[in-house]
């Protein structure tokens, strides 16, 4: 990974292993996090914690001793509702003390339900309200290109947001300004709040959309760390387009018994979250 | 360039003029402060003469990023540009800043207090487009927005004034200008333009007309034609629609015997409402009377057709003091 001359950076000397370590902790953290309100985004949660972790163990270039260092890599979760897992990572990462995660969606508490700017440094932007985010994305990376910072900029999306509009016009402007600071992550977890997307919105082939309005696309297996590395890496060499990366990921992923339940607000009682428990631990061992 | 006079539609001609014939005073006037402050940056959505920044976008194509039409998605990059430490200027005929893009605005702007500037063009029944491209009730969004600072200057005598008061004040704001080819033909201290300031530009006992954007000097047209007829009527320049000039509102809410209040835009939301408001708040009971386009959209038509039907006339606000005289 290319390393900018920070000491305090955070870069690549994950193995595989730690990676593991830290994603099954992270998926324990989102499992309580959400299992204390009975309800929530738990199998997204679940499903986006590989992606979370490369991100933030392995790709983000932050600081970590000056979280508003203004050449960091920018973040954007434009599925601002799958906030436990964001959470429970700049936990795991150390960006937030690991006890206020009990706040999770405590009244007066900015670890809001929708991921809110309250909680700043490291919220870029506030996008509970679906389909904004890469729109702000691609202003940050023209201003971070014309003030010649090192930045990139990483946006994730899900996959149903692509049912917004906003997107593609994003999308198009984009690639209009040849943004290959600005990298994609689209969730592909096939869900959204009334169920399955294929029953909604038939949104297929969606690297062939991306590579159609301009971007350079790579699909990857969203749980598989070589692969997640390799793509981030090749995004990082790509000169004169923004990538999308589609990662292809099972809700419920680490649980056996979830994997695959697309529910977007799942009820978890204290049976359901004790089995899954197990699962998780039982793989730490 | 050509005899047959083939430049872009600037749309807000009534057939007489064209481009080139209306200068460009708001236009002008950034590009000078922008030539002190690096930090300004324009975005376009595919309306840059008619915004007046195509100079802009000539001085400093650098700093103008062309985004097409996509007015959500260029709130959106305004905002990330914002956080960036550049002063963003949005360029766009007002309804596609406001109704619109109103969730971008208010997730991406205004909620995160964006030091991103709105610059919206054919406020009201200034335009012959119809009712797709007539703001009428886009003060009433902006205002009901948390952070944001809403300001119409009464023409382009306040322009360079407004748009300085605009760089210097950090955060959210929509300016709502007209094009205009000539200056107002009374004496404004538009030096003094400030975020929640106003202007008395006549004063008067008997009533007083709290106006704002092209009402200003229709405002004063009627105030000069009752003083005629021995009514003294105040006309206060209402630029700085939020935050209001409370002060200026009581202060003659107290002296003067009825108010009017005259606006380009529905009276749901705007100017008189924002005016009743604050009378209320202070205790102060007076006569109101509200000139502006009534609970209703307008339609396409030349601009003096619509003004005169939609009741936005010298004469409509002289009647509506008159009445609220003698109701009082």
């Amino acid at each position: 990974m290319s390393s900018v001359g920070n000491m305090n950076m955070k870069t690549s000397v994950c193995t595989v292993k730690d990676l593991e370590a830290a994603a099954l902790s992270i998926r324990r953290n989102v499992l309580d996090m959400v299992s204390r309100l009975g309800r929530g985004y738990l199998q997204q949660g679940l499903g986006a914690a590989d992606l979370f972790t490369m991100l933030f163990f392995d790709e983000l270039q932050i600081d970590e001793n000056d979280l508003y260092w203004p050449d960091r890599d920018r973040f954007i979760l434009s599925t601002a509702h799958n906030s436990a897992v964001f959470y429970a990572t700049l936990a795991e990462r150390g960006f937030l003390d690991r006890g206020r995660l009990v706040e999770y969606t405590v009244d007066g508490s900015a670890l809001e339900i929708n991921v809110s700017e309250r909680l700043a440094p490291l919220v870029e932007a506030t996008c509970g309200s679906l389909g904004q985010g890469l729109s702000v994305g691609v202003g940050i990376a023209l201003a971070a290109r014309r003030r010649g910072l090192s930045s990139r900029v990483y946006v994730l999306l899900g996959d149903a947001e692509m049912q917004e509009g906003q997107v593609w016009e994003a999308a198009m402007s984009a690639a209009s300004h040849k943004l290959d600071n600005l990298c994609l992550i689209v969730d592909i977890n096939g869900m959204q709040a009334e169920g399955a997307m294929e029953d909604i919105v038939q949104i297929h082939p969606i690297s062939e959309k991306w590579q159609a309005f301009g971007w350079h696309t790579i699909s990857v297996d969203g749980h598989s760390y070589p692969s997640l590395r390799d793509a981030f890496k090749r995004a990082r060499e790509t000169s004169g387009y923004p990538t999308a990366i589609i990662a292809k990921t099972t809700v419920g992923k680490g649980v056996p018994f979830l994997e695959g339940t697309r529910s977007h607000n799942m009820y978890v009682t204290a049976e359901v979250a004790d089995r899954a428990r197990t699962f998780l631990q039982e793989v730490s061992s | 360039m050509n005899d047959l006079n083939l430049e872009l539609d600037d749309f807000t001609s009534t057939g007489v003029t064209s481009n080139t014939d209306v200068p460009k005073y708001y236009g002008e006037a950034l590009e000078r402060i922008s030539s002190e402050r690096q930090e300004i940056v324009c975005l376009g959505v595919d309306l840059s003469v008619p915004t007046e920044s195509d100079g802009f976008r000539d001085l400093f194509p650098d700093r103008f990023f062309m985004i097409g039409m996509a007015e959500a998605n260029a709130i959106g990059i305004a905002s990330g540009m914002a956080k960036m430490g550049d002063i963003p200027f949005v360029h766009s005929f007002s309804v596609f800043l406001t109704r619109r893009s109103y969730d971008q605005v208010a997730m991406q702007v205004a909620y995160p207090r964006s030091n991103v500037k709105l610059v919206g063009f054919l406020p009201g029944l200034t335009t012959n487009l119809g009712v797709s491209h007539q703001a009428i009730e886009d003060i009433a969004l902006m205002r009901a927005l948390p952070n944001m600072v809403v300001l119409e200057p009464s023409g382009p005598e306040q322009y360079e004034a407004a748009v300085r008061a605009v760089v210097d004040y950090s955060g959210p704001v929509y300016l709502r200008l007209r094009r205009s080819d000539s200056f107002a033909n009374f004496r404004t201290t538009s030096n003094k333009f400030e975020v929640g300031g106003s202007e008395v530009l006549r004063d008067g006992e008997d009533a007083v007309i709290f106006a704002s954007g092209i009402m200003v000097s229709k405002a004063m047209e009627a105030s000069i034609q009752m003083h005629k007829a021995g009514i003294e009527v105040a006309v206060v320049n209402v630029y700085s629609l939020k935050p209001i000039d409370g002060e200026m509102i009581a202060k003659y809410g107290r002296k003067t015997k009825c108010i009017v209040t005259a606006e380009n835009h529905t009276t749901i939301g705007g100017l008189g409402d924002a005016v009743a408001a604050e009378l209320a708040s202070q205790r102060i009971l007076v006569g109101h009377k509200k000139v502006g386009l009534k609970d209703q959209f307008a339609e396409g038509g030349s601009i003096d057709y619509l003004n005169k039907k939609y009741n936005l006339e010298v004469e409509d606000i002289v009647n509506a003091t008159r009445e609220v005289l003698v109701r009082d």
